[in-house]
């Protein structure tokens, strides 16, 4: 994984910066937080050693990770929330397919989410952060290919669709564990998102016997834990807090 | 060389970040990372680290020093050290005018 981060960055910076960057990353566990950190700098090197002039990362204000993923976890809270809402059918009918393509989609946004606001939890639970990222980047997959095969009219690509759909599930309890553990965001929307990511599966597994509201109740609260996350990790990233937030 | 013109926006920037922490003398990449982790309570990448760098060494802000195994340490310049000398009194300056302000507000 380090020799392939290294070797995006273009042969004159590695020539320059190479060893010691090497020796940076032998040093620290890297999270998906560094690896999309260091891919937006060896984007930025590519770019301004072309003689483009980019300003990617530097222009843009520090730690641009974390305000991508707090805005990917708004944007995955409300199309989660708006797919649970629709497919459960109890405020009107609209194509299966509708909410289907926005749960892929908010799948797709929170695994964008867990990668940029995984910065702090990756350097003390580097397994647990790299299972989150992987369990829901399996779950994106599955998610896509389920969708598209039931579109093909191929019923059998159901289960893909839903083992997708508990990725982001199962990625999201992870992630919620490990965020809760370090303290590095809100612990309270941390624990409301791994309860409720819980809660979802739980009540999916029983929404014959108790019908849909459990369900589009526990996924409001899913929604809302990456919701205040996200805006938590965007209020983060302002350039006002100099000071080590208490 | 462009001279910065302090504002606020700059405050949060990686490289007003890195010169603050160089100035108490010189460091590595990996000491400067924690320096920041530790003075903003937020984490500041490799990647992030690295663009900064390149440009306040492009720029004759910093100079590397012979690296030590594989870890070379950066110093401020004369003129990197003006320049954030220039940018800390431009911030302090705002933030006493916000402070003032905000006073006549709440008196």
């Amino acid at each position: 994984m380090r020799s392939f981060l290294i070797r995006c960055y273009p042969a004159r910076w590695r020539a320059r910066y190479g060893d010691e960057f090497e020796a940076i990353l032998d040093e620290r566990a890297i999270g998906p937080f560094d690896v999309m950190d260091i891919l937006l700098g060896a984007l930025d090197a590519q770019l301004r050693l072309r003689g483009r002039g980019a300003d990617v990362t530097q222009g843009r204000g520090f730690s641009m990770s974390l305000r991508i993923g707090g805005v990917a976890a708004i944007l995955g809270a409300a199309l989660f929330a708006t797919s649970i809402v629709l497919g459960i059918g109890i405020v009107w009918e609209v194509d299966p397919v509708v909410p289907g393509i926005l749960l892929v989609s908010g799948s797709l946004a929170l695994l964008l989410a867990l990668a940029g606001l995984s910065a702090f939890q990756a350097r003390s639970h580097p397994v647990l952060s790299w299972n989150a990222f992987a369990v829901t980047a399996i779950g994106v997959i599955l998610g896509i290919v389920g969708i598209v095969g039931l579109q093909l009219g191929a019923e059998e690509y159901w289960m893909a669709f839903i083992f997708g759909i508990l990725g982001a599930f199962v990625g999201s309890t992870l992630f919620a564990i490990a965020t809760y553990r370090t303290a590095a965001l809100s612990r309270g929307a941390a624990l409301l998102l791994g309860v409720c990511s819980v809660l979802t599966i739980a009540a999916g597994q029983g929404g014959n016997i108790l019908g849909p509201v459990p369900m589009v109740v526990t996924s409001i609260g899913f929604a809302l834990g990456w919701f205040v996350l996200g805006v938590q990790a965007i209020r983060l990233d302002r350039p006002a807090a100099f000071a080590r937030p208490t | 060389m462009e001279q910065k013109t302090p504002e606020f926006g700059r405050f949060a920037e990686p490289s007003l970040l890195i010169l603050v922490s160089l100035s108490d003398g010189p460091k590595h990449g990996y000491a400067i990372m924690q320096d920041v982790e530790a003075g903003t309570g937020r984490p500041m990448g490799a990647g992030t680290l690295y663009a900064a760098l390149a440009r306040l060494e492009e720029q004759g802000l910093i100079e590397p020093l012979p690296p030590v195994d594989r870890r070379r340490p950066y110093r401020l310049t004369a003129v990197g050290a003006s320049n954030l000398a220039e940018q800390l009194r431009g911030l302090s300056a705002f933030a006493q005018m916000g402070l003032r302000q905000l006073g006549k507000t709440q008196s």
